[in-house]
């Protein structure tokens, strides 16, 4: 970074380069990193000037890469092209100066027991003296400014040199720091519209409402961009309603890919299979062959019969579906199978549901590890609570109210909400 | 959530204390498969897990597989009550084998 001594020194110095000469080079350079984020060619223009301005016969700009183990060429001036050169980080008089954090002037080469005398053999070029500086962002240092031969005078790097390139290297760093964050800046953005992407296309995966009374409706708010939670409907052609809701292990891409897979998988079968436990058995063997990482689905599938009311279905691991009785009961019904993906040869029990008057609600653990007003997870007491006090409306606005309720705007909601709701209404 | 590691009968006993949830299951999971990947049969130590989620969850089923795969032998040990909670919802209490002690399980192998 430019010192007060540094500057003071830039002050001081007359012999061979004014201060208007320096003060204008540093206004160029600092003005060219400002005008673009193209850190290569910029970076490539600039040291053309260092090496002229310093009247030396070559420069260059090494940069930590690869997690700091390798310094690489990113910039160079002279007669030898070394631009994307590799040396371990440590190598040479760049890697000195790297490790000390401190400026390395080298009069004679051939007496530095640091020199890396490998890189003249493969070059031709011979290297005499050396001046490099280390480049600097806060406390860390990023790589170094190397400038090689001095030309004019005694033919060799002095103070004054050392201060005027120890300046150029501040604006320099700081140039590459921005343009480093800029590209950080397009990665996320990339980044976050692919998510966005993902996002869309899970939505698709979802059923579209039906409309008029159809007995299922449901609702799902992931709490990141993509969900691990699903839920799908639709009337068979035999006039069985197929139904599912599931909650993939995880968060994140892995577990919505996932979700994607099983999703395709069930709305396939459940056109051709219509006990709901062979319908999962048949879709845990696919999952147990491919999943990986431990992951794991949860799921309530089964089938409602408009004409009959009835509704059989298997849960594998997930949380019991809760059925409130048209006597104003609530009875729960749980697994009786592990989840999908764990164990290849297991039975999906299937149970039996009559919903004479009542509904049938299946729901993630989102909804009730969702906090309440104090704070505390609202359990499956909370949300018995919630769905006494609208039972009386309509079952779209019903879920609407509920899911609002989950989701008010003091607490931050920390898993995805996904609910289903089965009702038929008399005929 | 902590853990400490050590033998007994046989086994490496992997101790998991406090919360075992998206933010450290990472770490659980590393610490499982280090142990399967040394080839040695594991115990995992849950009697001072006081809470535990579907990605803790998963942390154990993939220990539960990869040493199915490598004939390893892998089990639950101690599981506090609220750990067996999610376990059972889950039905996964079938699934791996739980005993209430180290001593339990050496007297199941035989």
């Amino acid at each position: 970074m430019a010192s007060t001594s540094t500057v003071q020194n830039l002050f001081d110095r007359s012999a061979v380069y004014t201060l208007d000469d320096q003060l204008q080079l540093l206004a160029e350079v600092t003005q060219s990193f400002a005008s673009s984020l193209d850190i290569d060619e910029t970076l490539n223009n600039a040291i053309e000037k260092f090496m002229e301005y310093l009247d030396a016969e070559a420069a260059s700009i090494f940069l930590l890469e690869n997690n700091a183990n390798e310094l690489v060429c990113r910039a160079c001036a002279g007669p030898v092209d070394i631009n994307g050169l590799r040396l371990p980080a440590k190598a040479g008089i760049v890697g000195k100066t790297v490790v000390s954090r401190t400026c390395q002037i080298v009069r004679d080469v051939s007496k530095d027991p640091n020199f890396a005398k490998n890189v003249d053999d493969g070059t031709g070029f011979v290297t005499r003296s050396i001046l490099c500086t280390p480049l600097m962002v806060k406390q860390e240092c990023i790589g170094a400014l190397e400038l090689i031969n001095k030309r004019g005078g005694d033919g060799l790097f002095d103070d004054r040199d050392r201060h005027l390139l120890s300046a150029l290297a501040s604006s320099a760093s700081l140039a590459i720091h921005n343009a480093r964050m800029a590209d950080r800046l397009v990665e996320q953005e990339r980044l976050q519209k692919e998510l966005e992407l993902a996002r869309e296309i899970q939505l698709d995966l979802l059923p579209a409402p039906k409309p008029g009374d159809f007995p299922v409706v449901g609702m799902n708010v992931p709490a990141r961009e993509v969900s691990g939670d699903f839920y799908d409907f639709f009337q068979r052609e035999d006039g069985l309603i197929y139904f599912n809701l599931a909650d993939v292990s995880g968060k994140g891409m892995n577990a919505a890919l996932l979700m994607a897979k099983v999703s395709s998988l069930l709305h396939h079968l459940a056109k051709q299979i219509s006990d709901p436990g062979d319908l999962l058995a048949r879709v845990n063997r696919e999952v147990c062959e491919s999943a990986s990482h431990g992951m794991f689905v949860t799921i309530v599938s089964g089938f409602v019969d408009p004409a009959t009311r009835i509704v059989r279905m298997a849960n594998a691991g997930h949380q019991p579906p809760l059925y409130h009785g048209g006597d104003g009961r609530f009875e729960e019904i749980p697994a009786a199978a592990p989840p999908l993906g764990i164990i290849e040869d297991v039975e999906f029990p299937v149970s039996t549901v009559t919903l004479r008057g009542g509904s049938l609600y299946l729901f993630t653990d989102g909804v009730t590890e969702s906090l309440d007003e104090n704070h505390r997870p609202l359990d499956v007491d909370g949300l018995i609570r919630l769905i006494r006090a609208r039972a009386a409306i309509h079952v779209s606005k019903r879920l609407q109210d509920i899911v609002a309720e989950l989701r008010r705007p003091q607490v931050s909601q920390r898993d995805d909400i996904t609910l289903l709701l089965i009702e038929c209404r008399p005929q | 959530m902590k853990y400490t590691v050590r033998e007994e009968g046989g086994y490496t006993v992997l101790e998991l204390t406090g919360e075992v949830d998206l933010s450290c299951s990472p770490e659980a999971r590393k610490q499982i498969l280090l142990c399967l990947d040394e080839k040695r049969n594991l115990l995992v130590d849950m009697s001072r897990v006081n809470y535990i989620d579907s990605s803790g969850v998963a942390s154990l089923v993939e220990g539960f597989q990869t040493a199915k795969k490598r004939n390893l032998k892998f089990g639950l040990v101690g599981v506090s009550g609220s750990a067996m909670s999610v376990l059972q919802l889950a039905r996964l209490d079938k699934v791996f084998p739980i005993h209430l002690n180290v001593q339990e399980r050496l007297k199941a192998d035989g």
